[in-house]
């Protein structure tokens, strides 16, 4: 049997598998050990046990469960009610007024919660009655919220940007500060597109009538401030090579516990059911990597994605080319499938690809990681459209509909990135090591 | 009775497994903690005390590891795992019932597959005494026995799950599932 074929097999496989519903990091271990028993004489079993052992006991996944954990109390403070009161003050100026709350809103809540689904949930549970009561367009309130929520896998401590690294050995405290500036960019974008909407569409916009004072703003901001400098001492300690991201994550979850003490938020209940939500997503979302982990060297074994690494590479694509097809393939795939599946899916097979092309793999992982973002919010399966159906009743092709301007604006940044590199790479180059 | 047993040995494994992550983060903080005195030491009297928990990486590993595998049948039961429903859900009932059938049929058969292994692997560490690299040589087949236990425990509870599943009654992670959707409905 010709290596293509073996490889169209396993991937029909893999897609009958999911398709019937099961679970994926069960689909990955299976197809992994069909792929092994039809096409290698290794010992599947032996060979399932070692790196599954070996995948799971890491000093730097330990990051995930202390950085999901964080979320998990902050979310469960009264951050979201927050972050209406201490934003809003200061953009009933800009075109665009209160619109920007959820950018702006989405922006911090998602460095602190690394899931984008969570991200639009939390955001609009506030911000959809307070923007609709005040007579702002639907359209834009449902685009701004489903777009903006995406920057939740960007912006750093990101989940997703530590699952990349975990399975591609990459430095996770370099992806952090390799996302900051795409991060940056992407939210500059969004506000920057809202602005220029707000400036055609002036009769559109309602006014606002509560003129703060500044020290009236000023007091709304500063519940605000203790989780933005959470997520700056979090991160800049990273950068300054003070912390790992797991030193780090630790003690953000300290700092979130103090946090939520001191706010009132914190009893017996909401502590427990932090830990244990914490415990379930990240035993999830390590599964999936164990199963990943043991679908990479099965397919090792099998000599596949070697194969079509060397068939790639005969074909002369262009950089531009390859990147293209794989933009399309990840859309594809991340119509179906949800973030985290998609980037491990990617690792075990189209790393090596990659890296036959000549493409960093740093760069690579933040590319990544925007295509990702750009699949949630595109029909049938974009997570985010599904949370803002959710919340507001309304059908879940007019806020792809709304979400559409973004989608175009993500592509857009994914250009520019191709286009400068330097836009990831300079920050992880400059980092003290 | 039966169903009683079980359902404590599911939901303890579970709560183990979140222990296990505050472990995990008291560690982290105490090494941290450590280090920043070490830190000040070294800017105040030029040298450091060198104060560190040692293998602390390790177990930190080992930890995460116990956590990840005990809290698996916990995260199944509860409908945390990730799956793909889009077809399912467009199905009629009695199709979907066929398909949760294979689903389970599927998982359980590769968890028990894999549990047999992952003992076979912890009996090996055993007679061969393997030990970890760190500064503290740990057996490793004590860490391992972890994963080995939340797989079995995970094995149990599919099979568990496939038996209700045959005898028409609502299966762990469907029951959770609509509970909770409950919960947000309400």
């Amino acid at each position: 049997m010709s290596e293509i074929t073996m490889t169209l097999c396993l991937l029909l496989l893999l897609f009958a598998f999911l398709g019937s519903g099961i679970w994926v990091a069960f689909s990955l271990l299976g197809v992994g050990m069909i792929g092994m028993m039809a096409f290698t004489g290794a010992p599947v079993g032996n060979v399932l046990a070692t790196t599954v052992w070996g995948a799971s006991n890491s000093w730097a996944l330990a990051a995930l469960p202390l950085f999901i954990w964080m979320g998990e109390i902050l979310f469960r403070s009264r951050l979201s009610e927050d972050m209406f009161e201490g934003l809003a003050p200061w953009l009933t100026h800009l075109p665009g007024r209160l619109l920007h709350v959820n950018v702006l809103g989405c922006g911090i809540f998602a460095a602190v919660s690394g899931s984008s689904a969570a991200t639009a949930a939390t955001i609009g549970k506030m911000s959809i009655p307070e923007l609709s009561e005040r007579g702002y367009p639907q359209n834009m309130i449902l685009g701004t919220l489903a777009g903006s929520a995406t920057l939740g896998l960007l912006i750093p401590p990101s989940i997703i940007l530590i699952v990349y690294g975990v399975a591609t050995e990459q430095s996770i405290a370099r992806l952090f500060i390799g996302g900051v500036l795409p991060g940056i960019l992407l939210v500059s974008l969004f506000l920057g597109y809202v602005i220029i909407w707000s400036l055609i569409n002036r009769d559109k916009i309602p006014q606002e009538e509560n003129h703060y004072t500044f020290k009236q703003k000023l007091e709304g901001t500063k519940r605000l401030l203790p989780v933005v400098l959470l997520i700056g001492g979090v991160l800049g300690s990273i950068y300054a090579g003070i912390a790992s991201p797991t030193d780090a994550a630790a003690v953000g979850v300290l700092l979130a516990l103090i946090l939520s003490q001191l706010t009132g938020s914190l009893t017996k209940q909401t502590f427990i059911e932090g830990l244990l939500g914490a415990t379930k997503t990240s035993c999830m979302i390590a599964f999936i990597l164990a199963g990943a982990a043991f679908l990479t060297v099965a397919m090792g074994f099998t000599g596949i994605p070697k194969m079509l690494a060397q068939w790639i590479a005969t074909m002369g694509l262009s950089h531009y080319a390859l990147l293209g097809a794989l933009t399309v393939f990840f859309i594809i795939l991340g119509c179906f499938l949800d973030g985290i599946s998609v980037v491990v899916l990617t690792t075990s097979v189209v790393m090596p690809m990659v890296q036959q092309a000549g493409i960093d793999p740093l760069w690579f992982g933040i590319f990544v990681v925007i295509v990702v973002e750009m699949s949630q919010i595109t029909p049938p399966v974009g997570f985010n459209l599904f949370v803002i159906q959710g919340l507001t009743g309304v059908n879940i092709l007019r806020v792809a509909y709304a979400a559409l301007p973004f989608f175009l604006l993500l592509l857009l940044a994914l250009g520019i990135i191709v286009a400068v590199p330097e836009v990831v790479t300079i920050l992880p180059e400059m980092m003290s090591s | 009775m039966i169903r009683k047993t079980l359902d404590t040995i599911y939901n303890a494994s579970g709560y183990l497994a979140a222990f296990f992550l505050m472990i995990i983060c008291l560690l982290v903080i105490c090494q941290v903690g450590l280090n920043s005195i070490d830190r000040i030491s070294t800017m105040i009297t030029g040298t450091a005390f060198g104060l560190t928990i040692p293998s602390y990486a390790d177990f930190t590993g080992f930890f995460l590891a116990a956590s990840s595998f005990l809290a698996l049948t916990y995260t199944m039961r509860s409908g945390s795992h990730i799956r793909v429903t889009l077809i399912f859900s467009n199905l009629s009932p009695r199709v979907q019932k066929v398909l949760e059938g294979w689903c389970l049929l599927f998982a359980a058969t590769i968890t028990i597959y894999f549990s047999y292994y992952t003992g076979y692997l912890v009996y090996e560490s055993f007679i061969y005494n393997d030990l970890s690299p760190g500064m503290i040589a740990v057996p490793l087949w004590i860490p391992q026995t972890t994963m080995f236990l939340g797989l079995v425990i995970l094995s149990i509870s599919l099979v568990d799950d496939l038996i209700t599943l045959l005898s028409r009654k609502t299966i762990s992670y469907n029951q959770s599932l609509e509970q909770h959707a409950e919960k947000i409905n309400k």
